[in-house]
Parts: structure tokens; C-alpha cells; sequence
């Protein structure tokens, strides 16, 4: 069973052991620079908010509707990282999916039902802490960044020429319990508007800046998961305009500012602002190209056809 | 040392091992307080600190503001009104899911919905 509690998505297998449960949080964070250089870890703002998406169900697309799931409001261009978190001290541990626009960003396989090792799918917590975008290179990701759906950004939209799922997908197996009684792990011990805009682009994450993150190798092999239980989650992303026209306010956070990026020491673009106005990687994602990239191309691209407009006769 | 203070330096100190940004100093900055206070409660030579720095220091800790309140001896002031606007309702309610296994409790919570995709 999934639930929300404060902002986190909690998924529970009771029925394979008390404390068979992991936490799995939406932060906010900077952008880091799209250019050829690797960046450390930025700064954590703290957490998306989440919300059932089924309480806005009369002003949603039957489509987001018919997936089920939460929402979650994010600013266009704004940075995501994901925190596996444990709310006990020594966290049950679970396999985890997570994938984009259903492309997994560990493998960049299209998403399916299931683990699979060979290439892996999945992350292992206790031991992956976090995960800031996709696995490009060993040791290296590209930064998740939010991005409408139809401009191309998108990893979805990059690899199946298509953007049709957008959003995040989560899903979650605990250990079999047989395997975790059998390595004697430790026991969990428990401590205790304007007008309104009319609904159009759904977001998808695109990757972003690089930055240095392991991703881990799964130590236990693919027999130590239960397939056979396991929740799922689809988590459909809102940009401000979006979030104003189906929850009736604003998104109840701001998106970094100029002086956060100063303070970081990272550089600001301008075009961090639109929404304001208006394992060994994956060798499909290794050649994804970064969003300032693919604005490159764009920008090249128009430049190419306004030339050929003016060289008609 | 009190339950609250180890605790709180146990995860501090983790993550001070990878980020430097977790040093007594800068933490204690971070939150709004005193370092020697921070180091007091650590130790437990003072007691847990106000509901909003405790707060502050689950949310810069990355911990869960509940539990982390809880080891503090104290009930979020969001959870005590809630309780105040429906005294006999989540009286009655929290007494009779005192004993109940956590199955038993997750059962009157909200689930996310899966769907189609």
C-alpha cells in the first residue's frame, strides 16, 4: 500500500513484514550548469509537496485521471532530486524503479513490469541515498529538470520520438522475507491565480547539467526481491500555470531564486525563469542531449529555416 | 545523553562524514541557534529545543518532523488543533487504535490510487 504522508510517498508491505516499508521524497533543488563540465551535489530546498491526484480528478485530463497516482506541482526548468528515505533507523531493504516519461533512468530501457539485472533497473535501498537524474556513465548522471512535454527536451521524447507519458514512475519491492530473516540484518528499530490558463503541455523531466553520483550495483542479486508484492506509483508533474488551474492557487513553492543560484555559486540563465513568466549509465541515455543542447539545436535549427525563408525569391 | 540529542548527532555526524555542511557550526547556523546550544543538546545537557527548531532541525536533517518531534517529548501544534476542533472524534479514535497492529491502522488511511499506464 502507498500513501502520502508529509510530502513523502510511503510504500508498505505489511503482509511481508512489519517493517517491509520504504519512503521516497520529491526534493527541490538547483540547476546545475549545462555545459561540458561535472558538478558536485547542489544545494537540497526541501520537498516537493504531493497531493492525491484523484482530489482533482473534475479538472484533470481524463488520461492523468485513468493513471491514478499523485501530483505534485513543480516549476518549469526547476531541478529535482530523489531521496530514498528511511523513516526507521535501519530501513527494510527494497528494490526500486524509477523511471521518466516511462524510460527508466537507471538502464533508459523502455519501462516494464519487473526487476531485471542484465542491465540493472532498479536501485537498492539502504545503500543508494539518493538519485539526481539519469545514469549516463558510470559514476556520472544528467540532472532530472522539469520541461513541457512537446518541445523535445524530454529523455521520453529523445528516445521514443514520442511524448505521450511524461511524468515520473516509482515502483517498489521489499526484500523476500525469507532472505532478510536468513542475513540476519538488523531489526528495524522504530524511533519513535490571475485568469486561469488553460490546461495544454503536460511536464516531463529532461536531463540537465552533469554531476558525479554512483549509482549502486545491486549486492543482494535479483532472487533476494519479492516480485510477487511490490506498489507502484504514477506521479504526475505541474508547472504553476497547471497547478493554478487545477488546484485554484498557487503552487505552494517558489522557484529558486537569483540569489540562491549566487549563494550556491552556480550560474543563472535566463531561461531558468520561463515558468515565472508564463551503474555503468544507460546507453540509451548516454547520448541524450542536456536541454541547453537541445535549445542549441533548436535555436540552430530556426536560425537554418529563417535563412532558407530569406533566400526564397 | 538524552535519546533526542544522540540521535540527533548520530545522523548529523553521518552526514557530516560526506558534507562538510553539517558541522555543528554550520548546522546550528542553519537552524538559528547558539553552536554551544546545539552542542548542549547534543549532549544532552539541555533539554530538546522549542517545537519550530525542532523543526528546522528535522527538515535540515532530512528527518521526519513527527518522529523527530516525538523524541522531543512533544505533539506537533498542527496535529493538537486538529485534535481541538474534534476533541471526542480523534479522542475516541486514537484511544481505540492504541493496541492495533499497524495493518489494522493503515487500513483507515488514505491509499494512493493506482491506475492504468
Amino acid at each position: 500500500m502507498i500513501t502520502i504522508v508529509g510530502d513523502r510517498l510511503t510504500f508498505r508491505f505489511p503482509e511481508v513484514h512489519r517493517f517491509a516499508e520504504s519512503g521516497i521524497e520529491f526534493h527541490r533543488t538547483l540547476r546545475i550548469p549545462d555545459d561540458k563540465r561535472t558538478y558536485p551535489l547542489p544545494p537540497r530546498l526541501g520537498r516537493f509537496p504531493l497531493r492525491h491526484l484523484d482530489d482533482f480528478a473534475d479538472r484533470l485530463p481524463r488520461e492523468s485521471v485513468r493513471r491514478g497516482g499523485v501530483v505534485m506541482p513543480i516549476h518549469q526548468a526547476e531541478a529535482l532530486w530523489i531521496k530514498f528515505s528511511d523513516r526507521f533507523g535501519s530501513p527494510y531493504p527494497c528494490a526500486i524503479k524509477v523511471a521518466t516519461g516511462k524510460v527508466c533512468a537507471i538502464s533508459g530501457e523502455p519501462w516494464q513490469e519487473g526487476l531485471t539485472q542484465d542491465p540493472q533497473n532498479y536501485v537498492v535501498v539502504p545503500g543508494q541515498p539518493w538519485l539526481d537524474g539519469y545514469c549516463v556513465a558510470k559514476g556520472t548522471i544528467r540532472q532530472f529538470v522539469a520541461m513541457p512535454l512537446g518541445d523535445g527536451h524530454t529523455v521520453e521524447e529523445q528516445l521514443t520520438g514520442q511524448g505521450v507519458h511524461g511524468g515520473l514512475q516509482i515502483a517498489v519491492h521489499p526484500m523476500k522475507r525469507d532472505v532478510h530473516e536468513s542475513l540476519r540484518l538488523p531489526e528495524p528499530c522504530l524511533v519513535l491565480r490571475e485568469e486561469l490558463a488553460p490546461y495544454h503541455h503536460e511536464m516531463g523531466l529532461a536531463p540537465g547539467g552533469r554531476m558525479s553520483q554512483e549509482i549502486y550495483e545491486d549486492a543482494f542479486g535479483l532472487d533476494a526481491w519479492d516480485q510477487d508484492h511490490g506498489g507502484r506509483c504514477f506521479v504526475t508533474m505541474a508547472n504553476s500555470q497547471q497547478w493554478m488551474a487545477i488546484a485554484g492557487e498557487r503552487p505552494p513553492t517558489q522557484p529558486p531564486t537569483v540569489r540562491e543560484y549566487a549563494k550556491a555559486g552556480l550560474p543563472w540563465f535566463l531561461h531558468y525563469d520561463r515558468d515565472r513568466k508564463a551503474l555503468a549509465g544507460g546507453e540509451r541515455l548516454a547520448g541524450l542531449r542536456s536541454v541547453a543542447e537541445t535549445v542549441r539545436r533548436g535555436e540552430a535549427m530556426a536560425a537554418r529555416e529563417e535563412g532558407t525563408e530569406r533566400g526564397k525569391p | 545523553m538524552s535519546r533526542f540529542g544522540t540521535r540527533t548527532r548520530q545522523i548529523r555526524e553521518r552526514l557530516r562524514a560526506s558534507d562538510r555542511r553539517y558541522s555543528l557550526r554550520q548546522v546550528a547556523r542553519r537552524i538559528g541557534v547558539e553552536p554551544a546550544y546545539l552542542s548542549k543538546i547534543e549532549r544532552g545537557a539541555a533539554a530538546p529545543p522549542s517545537e519550530a527548531t525542532t523543526l528546522r532541525l528535522a527538515a535540515e536533517l532530512g528527518e521526519d518532523p513527527d518522529v523527530f518531534l516525538a523524541m522531543a517529548g512533544k505533539v506537533s501544534s498542527d496535529l493538537q488543533e486538529i485534535i481541538r476542533k474534534r476533541p471526542k472524534l480523534f479522542a475516541d479514535l486514537i484511544r481505540q487504535l492504541r493496541d492495533a497492529p499497524d495493518e489494522a491502522i493503515f487500513t483507515v488511511v488514505r491509499v494512493v490510487r493506482d491506475g492504468d499506464w
